[in-house]
């Protein structure tokens, strides 16, 4: 791109700025909105993650898994709600700040976006309809019903990942947009295309859910261990996968956010290497570290950290995402979101 | 820089984007209001099933609890923000100009609804769980906090018809916009629906009650909340009529339909009455009836009052300021927000369009019918589908003889001066105003099917031109190519 294609593009996204402004500084929006968003993050991984475990558990024929699965059930039903209502923060400061690159990002897909409510709708209610069909059934190692709608449930939660995931990467897209705007020389008002996405940044995002859930079975152990009838045999396997999990998790996620680092756009200049680019990175790997030093033998004290210890990790990597957007837009676009006043 | 805010637009044929976002919008109001609604009543419950030491009230509360749990909670959490997704697509400047104005409120509002929902897991779970008096203390947070989503949303709701106070305009300051007499009785009145809605949905959980006497009792309570609330909501709708612009009166006595007033009528009778027949007869409330109920509501009842809702706003969409069509339509010195109409008047809405292509920026022979539709995207199908179906098709407005001449007298004559009271004014240059025309006759007399075959036309005689000149400029170049061999 010429400089004065940049400029236009600048231009243009000036001029989408609401005339409203924002009410305060726009750093404690994009503050609020990576805080906000790390969160959700972990509440997605941890609701992606329980509800593997819960499709994988139910095909197995080991009484531990079966188990396992019943009770990683219980925690992706309350995820998924928790990762709802907390991804509505994200959503809402996005709106404040970026609200240029989102709405058109958005209007650009628009039916991929009303398909988003549904889809994720359908998605929960089939997560219910396996819950139902099961939770009457007293003895948890038994063959559950209708795994095919926890599948399901999975699979539709995937797909509005991916929307959500084309959805932000067409926002840091601007000298895309008009082209977006028309297809074969005529102008696409149907907004029935998702133009862009990067599978490595998907693949990254939706593989922290193994190191994540790993977390959770940790935790999952601690919680139950102290009962005087707990069978810690059981809580002990579940806790040691869970450590597996974060470990090996955590590995493959730092590959893959390799991956994606190698495959930005050429908008992002050398982002990569830079500290943000480096840190997210190390972030993700250090877990299977900490993992490693503070998980090891019976780790009763500390095995309440591994969910906040992978919210930290998310929330590296959430300023890292937030970095890499303002490094495309004002490094490279120039358009600076500190002067929306 | 000449260009305004304006956003590319998402135009759907089958029912248009306004209904779209209606169709969300009328079934989040059911969930919410039905969620806001219950958790008032299970406070209630609470108290009186810990004053009377009785189980039954609390597995109710339980029961009514899980089914909001899997029903109005996930739909209703995944509608609240789908609201957002849908207006954003089809309103974006609206949208962006509520989220402008009260971003706080809305965080606010959040924090309450976390609470909310965090609220709702432990009232089903712990019932038995935990002493009495920190169950009762859930519910009563649990109720609060539903009931502060529900006031700090109006204020944004009302703001959408009008701002609080007419000061807004010249000072500013969100709570002038936020709080007026708008908002405290639509407040009242969401309220007393509010409570309509959870007695009616309550009906499918009392049905599903083995006890006799029981099932009767909570027909009872149910039935005289319904009954209380409806006659209390249908009051304060007359009152909240009192509380708009004169000019959305007159839009609503003009543009809605006649069947509008006496079909409001019906339902509040048909609701009145279904709750006298189960309260006399509670053998009669089985899930069945009360879920056609329920439905009958939605459609009939809430459906046609949010349809009401929006009409009424007309030509705007949001604060008195931004018009249907997302312009800016007037100053808002408060906010340092000015009309764009000046800058739009002087260029022309294709030049202050930020995404018009660049071949359209001008209009000619050659790009007529694109430029004329890009227009009539932009400035006409949030409320007018172009398409044979959808939302109040623009075809139908037009007889089918009119003429260049006399289409081109309607545009310049009506709308670049705003001349409709619920139109937007949208100003147009002179080559706009003959392409838009020359569009929408096109539109009426050949429909959809000549539009495109215009248009593909138009771009195929652009792409000829373009070859041709690429072919000319490679034979100006061969001389001196040759030269420099």
């Amino acid at each position: 791109m010429d400089a004065a294609q940049i400029a236009e593009v600048t231009q243009m996204m000036y001029a989408l700025r609401n005339p409203a402004g924002v009410p305060t500084y726009p750093i404690i929006f994009v503050g609020l909105g990576v805080l906000t968003f790390a969160l959700h993050i972990l509440f997605v991984q941890l609701m992606l993650g329980t509800s593997a475990i819960t499709i994988f558990g139910s095909f197995s024929n080991n009484p531990y898994w079966r188990r396992l699965a019943a009770a990683m059930l219980e925690i992706a039903k309350v995820s998924v709600s928790v990762a709802i209502v907390v991804g509505v923060a994200p959503l809402l400061f996005v709106q404040v700040v970026y609200d240029p690159h989102w709405y058109t990002s958005n209007v650009l897909s628009a039916k991929w976006v009303i398909g988003f409510i549904v889809i994720l709708i359908l998605a929960y209610w089939a997560m219910y309809f396996y819950y139902f069909q099961n939770s009457k059934n007293k003895d948890k190692t038994l063959t559950p019903k209708s795994r095919w709608s926890m599948i399901l449930s999975l699979a539709l939660m995937l797909v509005v990942g991916f929307i959500m995931h084309s959805l932000t990467s067409q926002m840091l897209h601007p000298e895309l947009w008009k082209t977006w705007y028309m297809q074969n020389n005529s102008l696409d008002y149907s907004g029935s295309t998702l133009h862009a996405y990067n599978l490595w940044r998907f693949a990254f995002f939706i593989s922290m859910a193994v190191p994540v859930a790993g977390a959770m079975l940790v935790t999952y152990r601690r919680f139950k261990m102290v009962r005087a009838d707990a069978d810690q045999a059981y809580l002990s396997w579940a806790a040691n996968l869970g450590k597996t999990w974060i470990k090996v998790g955590s590995v493959i996620s730092a590959l893959l956010y390799v991956a994606w680092m190698m495959t930005l756009p050429q908008t992002a200049g050398d982002f990569a290497t830079s500290f943000w680019g480096i840190a997210g990175g190390v972030a993700v790997i250090s877990y299977a570290v900490w993992a490693q030093i503070r998980l090891k033998g019976e780790a009763k004290f500390c095995s309440y950290m591994a969910l906040p210890m992978a919210l930290v990790i998310g929330l590296v990597v959430a300023i890292s995402r937030e970095m890499l957007r303002y490094g495309i837009l004002n490094d490279f676009f120039n358009y600076n979101f500190m002067d929306y006043k | 820089m000449d260009l305004i805010s304006l956003y590319p637009t998402w135009y759907e044929p089958g029912v248009g984007s306004g209904w779209v976002v209606g169709i969300i919008a009328t079934f989040h109001v059911l969930a919410s209001h039905t969620s806001v609604g219950a958790a008032l009543l299970f406070a209630y419950l609470s108290h009186r099933a810990y004053k009377e030491d009785r189980d039954d009230l609390l597995d109710f509360v339980k029961k009514y609890g899980l089914f909001l749990m899997v029903f109005t909670y996930v739909a209703g959490s995944i509608t609240g923000p789908g609201i957002w997704y849908s207006t954003t697509v089809a309103s974006p400047n609206g949208i962006g100009a509520l989220i402008h104005s009260f971003v706080w409120k809305w965080a606010t509002e959040w924090v309450f609804f976390v609470i909310e929902v965090v609220g709702v897991y432990m009232i089903v779970y712990l019932v038995g769980k935990v002493d009495k008096k920190t169950h009762m203390k859930i519910s009563v947070i649990f109720g609060a906090a539903s009931l502060a989503t529900m006031i700090i949303i109006v204020g944004i709701l009302s703001f959408m018809m009008m701002p609080g106070k007419e000061a807004w305009f010249e000072d500013g300051g969100y709570l002038n916009g936020f709080y007026g007499t708008n908002t405290f009785i639509q407040t009242g009145m969401r309220m007393a629906f509010m409570f309509t809605m959870t007695a009616i949905v309550g009906g499918i959980v009392v049905a599903s009650i083995k006890d006799p006497a029981f099932k009767k009792e909570m027909t009872r309570k149910l039935g005289w909340l319904g009954i209380i609330s409806t006659l209390v909501g249908a009051a304060l709708f007359q009152w909240y009529l009192t509380s708009v612009p004169s000019q959305a009166l007159l839009v609503m006595e003009n543009r809605l339909p006649d069947y509008f007033g006496p079909s409001i009528l019906i339902v509040l009778a048909g609701t009145l009455s279904y709750f006298i027949i189960t309260m006399l007869q509670p053998k009669l409330l089985v899930a069945g009836f009360a879920g056609f109920m329920t439905v009958t509501f939605l459609v009939a009842g809430l459906w046609p009052e949010e349809t009401a809702r929006e009409s009424m706003r007309k030509p705007w969409v949001a604060g008195q300021y931004v018009y249907s069509n997302q312009v800016i339509g007037r100053d808002v010195p408060g906010m340092d927000i000015k009309s764009q109409l000046p800058i739009i008047e002087k260029v022309g809405i294709l030049k202050a369009h930020p995404f018009t292509p660049d071949h359209l920026k001008e209009v000619n022979a050659g790009n007529q019918i694109q430029a004329g539709e890009f227009i009539a995207m932009t400035y006409c199908s949030n409320c007018h589908s172009p398409s044979e179906t959808g939302i109040r098709p623009l075809h139908r407005y037009f007889p089918q003889d009119i003429t260049q001449e006399r289409m081109e007298s309607y545009v310049r004559g009506v709308l670049t001066t705003g001349n409709i009271a619920y139109m937007p004014k949208m100003p147009m240059i002179e080559s706009e105003v003959q392409s838009i025309s020359a569009y929408l006759v096109l539109n009426k007399q050949g429909g959809q099917p000549a539009v495109t075959a215009a248009i593909q036309s138009e771009i195929a005689d652009r792409e000829r031109a373009l070859v041709k000149t690429v072919a000319d400029d490679n034979v100006a170049l061969l001389p001196s190519l040759q030269e420099n061999k």
